[in-house]
């Protein structure tokens, strides 16, 4: 099992809370962008040789803003290259407002059959404080469009003024459309982003409050039968994103693109955020990494509990046997009984009990060395 | 009796800021020992630390060569001395290699509390005093009503004192001149045997400890076997030199000379500071008097962040004390700290200094705790003990009675200030003895004051209360009877040995409560909540919550981005290994030292 992921930088606006590689304005160099990313494609080629790739992702920025005939493209190059599998799940990030019939009908040509819909909120006065591009109906609009396809929807807790009651009517809102996974995030004020200095008046809610809206989201959507898969993840059963269970399997990825993050060969490695370097470097047919790192010895092994650990499923003893061949329970047998009273173990496996999964970093940081 | 006539050892005493260390700069400069391009700052303050805080902690002897107004060449050893309350050891250890005392009294602010105590210890040291009037170019200068205090307040003629600013380079030769009339030339006694006066010492780890000397009789070179009086050893003199002002080998030190001693001298505890060095094949059969053993007054727990490094720590304050006697140490531990040191400190300032230059210097991280003075303790069985670790404080019932030192504090302030300064002295259990006006725009007032109440925060509400303009010096003068109790802080149920305090009864509540807050601030919230309690004698008198953690978890979607997320685990991770445990509870360093800035207001 292996993924792809595609980063396509560009939007029409930037979103106040937003660091990642994504650029308004600059459209114009979108044809140089794909055709560089195509021979990014080609280029690693060789680093998933032989593996079935079973998920592919369009990210952003806003995937949907651009124009659908690179994304038929990036998914026929990497079909070209890659040995994907019939069933793949090819997923695209859209925002509402920028998808139509037409463009709906190229998706389908290439092959995207899961939709990633970034509602955020149903309020359209903090969706213009967000700096979103899109109102309530536009999403509505945009699930009218979608119905038939398997669609999940992001939703964001903890922005400016919300309360649990605000956090539910956007969860109602979100469910209006044909839903069949939804992604909670919690907002992150980051250093350099406009609403950092929101945060930094404390506008936002404090973690307590996060904390309050995020047990209710769990708690609401266990009861409209979605489930907690993952810290942030709830679909229905079986609707799980593959490509998210990739990520937290350990699974092999590549990522191509500005910013985009690849895990191969237990080596990590993170292209340019920097558009012009990025082109710079694939036209030379340089490397566009500016940071790479290889896994080795026990932060394998730490990587993987880690990343099990946010999961419902947890450590699956006989997966981390199949990893490492040794046993989990001897590898961490000096550091499990201090987070024991916070894990359920059955025979197969052990997980960090729900009621302590939103405060998990307490937890892994005492299972690193 | 013969003089040498060309040599001069001074020293130059002041007040902290009045400009000791410029008028040093200036005077090494005027004599051109030093190149301009070679002088830092101020030369003699080679510490960071003392640059930085712009203070005076070590002595440090400079040798110069002055040609002076009458033809004749002289040769200057300056020694200079540090100006902070702490410090009134040092000082007289520097006295006692000098014939004179330049007093530099800032003709804008006058005379201060430590420009009287460092009178009088020049006095006790039978020096010539010299006062200098410095800072003349300020606007606010007023150096004939200076001078006359000066007169009035101490007793010495003030009418050819010279008139200067080292800032900026003014009168600076009549300084020197008066150094060469009115200081008096050392005598000559080269024929006696060697009698050599220790006044200070460092390690240095090439030539090993180097002595800093004042040869009083005789004389020393290379190859001369030398016999200390106090520890009695006996060294085989590998250099002797000047201070020039870094060491410059000579041939050798003669009677009124200053200078340095090695004979690689392997350890720092073989030579003590103060000590008389004679020679072993003609020795003089009297030793200089010894100093006053430096009792320290002000003590705290000092440990290592990272438990391994407890050696290391050993090791550095090894070398600390090496050039400060009065720093004492003992291994001490704690549950939850660990093995560290219970140290003795001249003061708070000192205190702070040995903490800063064990991070800077040696590298070491340390969490230090509240700082307590030592306690008479007379027990029900008829044994007195002293304890300055209120951990270490036996059960109540074993104890009759208690005492705690007493300081007797001079207080130097603008009239202005009396009110908020009596109230100050008050909230900190004084006791009033005495207000004399030096003039109409100073006065002094006499307290005697509980030292635990002085090392909380007396400094920082002196200077609040009276915009810096007070000045404060103090000496210990015994114990009183004193209703003390011990305040433990319990976290989570188990009382936290380190963050115990004695306090008097009467302040006990306000300080439980105020240490509770202050550590409901600084403890991290954790996977389960927990109960902040101050108590004594088991009797719970103040309490705080620390609520459980609730959110903690990278949430957000960084993609395929592992890197940054275990990134910031990582540095998670930082900050917890620097945590101390007590039970399951994890206890940040500066919840130890913090609980000592609590704002008493």
């Amino acid at each position: 099992m292996a993924g792809i992921y595609i980063h396509i930088p560009f939007c029409k606006q930037k979103c106040t809370y937003c660091d990642f590689a994504s650029y308004p304005n600059q459209m114009a160099k979108a044809e140089l962008y794909f055709g560089c990313l195509y021979k990014e494609i080609k280029a690693k080629k060789d680093l998933l040789k032989g593996k079935k790739i079973d998920t592919i992702y369009f990210g952003g920025g806003t995937p949907s803003y651009v124009d659908a005939k690179y994304i038929l493209g990036a998914v026929r190059q990497i079909k070209n290259y890659y040995n994907v599998a019939e069933n793949a799940e090819i997923t695209l990030e859209v925002n509402p407002g920028t998808i139509d019939r037409q463009k709906l009908e190229i998706y389908k040509l290439a092959g995207i059959n899961r939709y990633s819909v970034g509602l955020q909120t149903y309020n359209d006065s903090l969706l213009k404080r967000l700096n979103r591009i899109h109102t309530a109906q536009d999403y509505l609009d945009c699930m009218e469009l979608l119905k038939g396809y398997n669609t999940s929807v992001d939703i964001m807790i903890g922005l400016m003024d919300q309360t649990v009651e605000e956090v539910k009517k956007s969860i109602d809102f979100a469910l209006k459309g044909d839903v069949n996974h939804i992604s909670v995030y919690a907002l992150k004020a980051e250093d350099g982003t406009p609403i950092y200095t929101q945060y930094l008046n404390a506008e936002l809610p404090d973690s307590d409050e996060v904390a309050e809206m995020y047990d209710f989201t769990v708690n609401y959507l266990a009861e409209k039968g979605y489930y907690r898969y993952e810290v942030s993840n709830f679909a229905k059963a079986g609707f799980e994103s593959r490509h998210n269970l990739n990520y937290w399997k350990r699974g092999e990825y590549l990522g191509f693109g500005l910013g985009a993050s690849s895990f191969c060969l237990e080596r990590r490695f993170t292209n340019t955020e920097k558009i012009d370097e990025y082109i710079n470097a694939i036209l030379k047919n340089y490397s566009a990494e500016i940071f790479s790192e290889k896994i080795e010895g026990q932060e394998q092994k730490f990587e993987f509990v880690m990343l099990n650990l946010r999961t419902n499923k947890g450590v699956v003893f006989s997966e981390y046997f199949n990893a490492f061949n040794s046993h989990f329970k001897q590898d961490f047998k000096d550091k499990l009984p201090y987070v024991l009273e916070y894990m359920e173990e059955t025979e197969e496996s052990i997980k960090i009990k729900d009621e302590y999964l939103y405060v998990q970093n307490q937890i892994i940081i005492q299972l690193m060395d | 009796m013969a003089k040498k006539d060309n040599i001069r050892n001074f020293c130059i005493i002041a007040h902290i800021d009045h400009g000791k260390s410029t008028l040093a700069d200036r005077i090494i400069e005027h004599t051109g020992q030093v190149a301009q391009r070679d002088m830092e700052d101020q030369l003699l303050d080679s510490m960071d630390i003392e640059k930085e805080r712009g203070i005076t902690i070590k002595l440090t002897p400079v040798r110069m060569l002055y040609k002076a107004q009458d033809g004749k060449e002289y040769i200057f050893n300056l020694i200079d001395t540090p100006g902070h309350v702490d410090f009134t050891y040092e000082v007289s250890r520097s006295l006692r290699a000098c014939e004179g005392a330049v007093l530099i009294v800032d003709s804008s602010q006058g005379v201060e509390a430590q420009t009287l105590a460092n009178v009088y210890l020049a006095l006790d040291n039978d020096l010539e005093i010299l006062p200098v009037l410095n800072k003349i170019d300020l606007p606010s200068a007023r150096p004939d009503e200076v001078a006359k205090e000066v007169e009035d307040v101490i007793g010495l003629d003030c009418s050819e004192a010279p008139r200067i600013s080292a800032k900026n380079n003014i009168n600076i030769e009549q300084v020197l001149e008066s150094i060469v009339k009115n200081v008096p030339a050392p005598e000559n006694l080269d024929d006696k045997p060697l009698k050599a006066l220790i006044f200070d010492s460092y390690y240095d780890n090439f030539k090993g400890v180097i002595c800093f000397v004042r040869v009083m009789e005789g004389t020393i070179k290379a190859g001369t076997t030398i016999k200390t009086f106090m520890s009695s050893k006996t060294f085989d003199v590998v250099e002797v030199g000047t201070f020039d002002p870094h060491l410059q080998p000579k041939a050798e030190l003669t009677s009124g000379e200053v200078g340095y001693v090695t004979a690689s001298i392997k350890s720092i505890q073989d030579i003590s500071v103060g000590d008389t060095i004679t020679d072993l094949n003609n020795p003089t059969q009297v030793a200089l008097p010894g100093y006053k053993k430096v009792a320290p007054v002000v003590f705290s727990g000092v440990f290592p962040v990272d438990g391994s490094k407890f050696n290391d720590l050993k090791e550095a304050l090894l070398k600390l004390k090496l050039n400060d006697a009065a720093l004492t140490f003992d291994a001490d531990n704690s549950i939850a700290l660990g093995f560290g040191f219970r140290c003795g400190f001249l003061g708070l300032l000192h205190m702070e200094i040995i903490q800063e230059r064990l991070e800077r210097e040696f590298d070491l991280e340390i969490v230090t705790t509240a700082p307590s003075v030592a306690y008479k303790v007379y027990k029900t069985d008829g044994n007195i003990i002293e304890v300055d670790n209120p951990s270490r404080l036996p059960d109540t019932a074993t104890i009759a009675k208690m005492e705690e030192p007493i300081i007797k504090a001079s207080i130097y302030t603008p009239p202005q200030y009396i009110g908020p300064i009596m109230d100050l002295c008050q909230e900190k259990r004084g006791m009033y003895l005495d207000m004399v006006y030096l003039d109409t725009n100073r006065v002094t007032l006499t307290y005697n004051l509980p030292l635990n109440e002085i090392i909380f925060d007396f400094f920082d509400g002196l200077k609040s209360r009276t915009k810096g303009y007070a000045s404060f010096d103090y000496e210990l003068i015994g114990y009183h009877e004193s209703q003390l109790v011990k305040l433990d802080m319990m976290l989570n149920g188990e009382v936290c040995d380190a963050l115990s305090l004695i306090v008097h009864k009467d302040k006990a509540y306000e300080r439980g409560r105020a240490i509770a807050e202050k550590l409901k601030q600084v403890i991290p919230r954790q996977m389960f909540e927990i109960p902040i309690q101050a108590s004594i004698g088991g009797k719970v008198i103040a309490r705080e919550t620390v609520k459980a953690l609730r959110k903690d978890v990278l949430a957000k979607c960084y993609g395929g981005d592992i890197t940054r997320k275990k990134k910031l685990l990582e540095k998670q991770k930082e900050g917890k290994k620097k945590m101390r445990k007590l039970g399951s509870v994890e206890i940040p360093s500066e919840a130890f030292t913090s609980i000592l800035k609590i704002d008493s207001e």
